[in-house]
């Protein structure tokens, strides 16, 4: 008990030293690079899976198929698929590929099953009131699948904002330094600390999609309108 | 008035369907070269069997089926010279469960076709809420969203929803059947009352004979392999079915239903049978039932001539069982007056609940069964919450 304590300490005065927050090895430069990989990942992922899953889920037309792939593709070791294609090129670029792999899947499914679950009723009413195909998608299906939509981008985002710790892996930075650094000097104050700030920043982000999700999605498909 | 206004005598809409098949890949054949007119301004009912082709032909005439021989036409034009989201924006579309966008309030619902056809939102919500006070909707409710709604008014709003750019034609496939019988009858009622004022050409799809003889100006009865068996209006239909099919669809007690058809208006009732309450006892005598009534001649209950021994407002009352209004109600509805009367006898009311008089019997079926089509008692008979017409509702929702 007290060496946990102990530890909770050490990494506590880790993280409040003002060493920590300044200069290139410090919080707030290794936090933009880590959000940075973050953010430049899920853009791509969710531009391929909301197309793909949009497409799929609007004509359902390939469904299984497109399921079939994004479900394989989430048994692939994402660790492994950095480390293979950093030996074909040394960049950050394999790096981003493995995070824009890991985050299409949750997207692609998540649209697909919403777009698949709006209710067959209410989609052949919009086409019956003279609304085109692209007014089904966007004025009928998207909005009825939204609470789906958000749930998939706010699973990859996540999954993408602890994965990206390895881009330290390759020497690319973000808050995996931390954790790499501390296993290899055997510094767990440095991994508890480096822990700490990936958990808080998925937190983060869980909140924000919270947010988002009071915000664009409809009270009459949560149930939380007033009755006035 | 915008939306809703008055029906432009000049314009003739006109459903022509000219040899319709529609023949799927696999074989199956949905419509098998129907050939029919929907009047303008009428309410031609679709009924038949299950896979009989019913919906496929409603469907074909918005182009939301495309048929694979033969052509519908709408005022001669057929209908493929249109495209389709411009041709379904003219045309009114409810289907069973209503359909409602659950991620729109009502207004917003209401007003999706004006939203479509770019008018201004302030017009198009303006026009929403003409139309729910229309449908019989508190226009308090056009904030708030469908689930929030029960089951008979969501069907309310997918009606305004058809109304709302002021369609001359509206199809309707099934729209009451996913409602319990009282809100459906009431839902008829008020849909008849409301075609009264509007006179679109209305197709209408039901499973329901009942409904199809409440409703329809014309019925159309298709059987299983999309086969249109007979056009009629719904008295000819009851009396004179085409084939065997038909008969056994209408069912074995077509002639109880024709008495729907027969005005009560015709019967001729006894007064000689009731009594005010203050009639002095001996007045009674030698009457087997006699029906007591209060000062404003509003019926209180029968009660057995020979029975009575003092002063008729201490006398032990059966209740009055069923009334009818004179007029409004069909002979259908005075027959189950009678059956539910102790006495056996049908209580005859005016429109303000006062007694006219007493029947039964055999006088109850010899009026003619046949008349003007439109003029049929209950088809401009508005609904409405109070005293005998409630009552005449649960009767009918109870006899489905």
């Amino acid at each position: 008990m007290n060496d946990l304590w102990n530890q909770i300490d050490l990494s506590w005065s880790w993280l409040t030293a003002s060493a920590q927050w300044h200069g290139e090895d410090g919080i707030p430069h290794r936090l933009v690079q880590h959000l940075y990989y973050s953010g430049v990942s899920l853009l791509f992922a969710a531009l391929i899976g909301l197309a793909l899953g949009l497409l799929v889920g609007h004509t359902g037309r390939g469904g299984f198929l497109a399921i079939s792939v994004a479900n394989i593709a989430r048994a692939i070791p994402t660790f492994g698929l950095v480390l293979f294609v950093v030996v074909i090129e040394y960049s950050i670029v394999p790096v981003l590929i493995a995070l824009v792999a890991l985050a299409v899947p949750p997207i692609l499914v998540n649209t697909y099953e919403g777009l698949r679950g709006v209710d067959p009723e209410a989609k052949d009413a919009a086409r019956g009131m003279g609304m085109s195909e692209w007014g089904v998608l966007w004025r009928a299906e998207v909005p009825m699948a939204l609470p789906l939509i958000l749930l998939g981008l706010r699973t990859s985002a996540i999954q993408v904002v602890a994965t990206a710790t390895i881009a330290a892996y390759p020497g690319f930075g973000g808050l995996g330094r931390y954790i790499i650094d501390g296993l290899a000097r055997n510094d767990y104050q440095l991994v508890v600390g480096g822990t700490v700030l990936v958990v808080a920043l998925a937190v983060i982000v869980q909140l924000i999609f919270a947010a988002l999700r009071r915000i664009v999605v409809s009270p009459g498909l949560l149930g939380t309108a007033r009755s006035s | 008035m915008t939306g809703v206004a008055a029906p432009d005598e000049d314009v003739n809409r006109l459903i022509t369907f000219e040899g319709v098949t529609k023949r799927y890949p696999d074989g199956t054949v949905a419509l098998d070269d129907v050939s029919l007119e929907c009047p303008t301004g009428q309410i031609t009912v679709f009924v038949g069997t299950s896979g009989g082709g019913k919906t496929t032909a409603l469907r074909t005439i918005n182009r939301m089926v495309e048929p694979t021989g033969g052509r519908v036409l709408i005022d001669g034009q057929d209908v493929r010279e249109r495209k389709p989201a411009e041709l379904r924006r003219g045309i009114g579309y409810v289907i069973q469960h209503a359909g409602l966008f659950p991620h729109r309030t009502i207004e917003d619902n209401i007003a999706t076709v004006p939203y479509l056809l770019r008018w201004n939102k302030k017009k198009a919500r303006d026009t929403a809420r003409q139309l729910m006070e229309r449908v019989g909707l508190d226009a308090g409710m056009a904030k708030r969203y469908p689930f929030q709604l029960s089951g008979g008014q969501q069907q309310r709003v997918g009606v305004a929803r058809a109304l709302a750019a002021d369609p001359p034609i509206m199809l309707m496939d099934e729209p009451f059947s996913a409602v319990d019988p009282v809100v459906r009858a009431e839902l008829q009622d008020e849909f008849l009352r409301l075609q009264d004022e509007l006179h679109k050409t209305i197709v209408f799809v039901t499973h329901d004979i009942d409904e199809a003889i409440k409703l329809g100006d014309r019925i159309a009865v298709f059987r299983t392999g999309g086969e249109l068996v007979q056009v009629a209006a719904p008295e000819d239909l009851l009396a004179h079915p085409a084939d065997d099919f038909v008969a056994g669809f209408v069912g074995q007690n077509r002639g109880i239903r024709s008495l729907s058809f027969a005005d009560t208006a015709e019967l001729s009732l006894r007064d000689d049978l009731v009594r005010p309450v203050t009639a002095a006892p001996a007045d009674t005598a030698g009457l087997d039932w006699v029906l007591v009534v209060d000062e404003a001649r509003h019926p209180l209950g029968w009660v057995r001539g020979p029975e009575v021994t003092g002063p008729l407002a201490d006398a032990a009352l059966a209740p009055v069982g069923g009334t009818f209004q004179v007029g409004a109600d069909s002979v259908r509805g005075a027959l189950d007056a009678a059956v539910l009367s102790p006495a056996g006898l049908a209580v005859g009311v005016d429109g303000g609940g006062a007694v006219v008089g007493v029947t039964g019997g055999a006088e109850l079926l010899a009026v003619p069964t046949h008349g003007e089509h439109h003029r049929r008692p209950g088809k401009e008979h508005p609904v409405d919450t109070a005293g005998a017409d409630s009552a005449s509702a649960v009767r009918d929702g109870a006899s489905d």
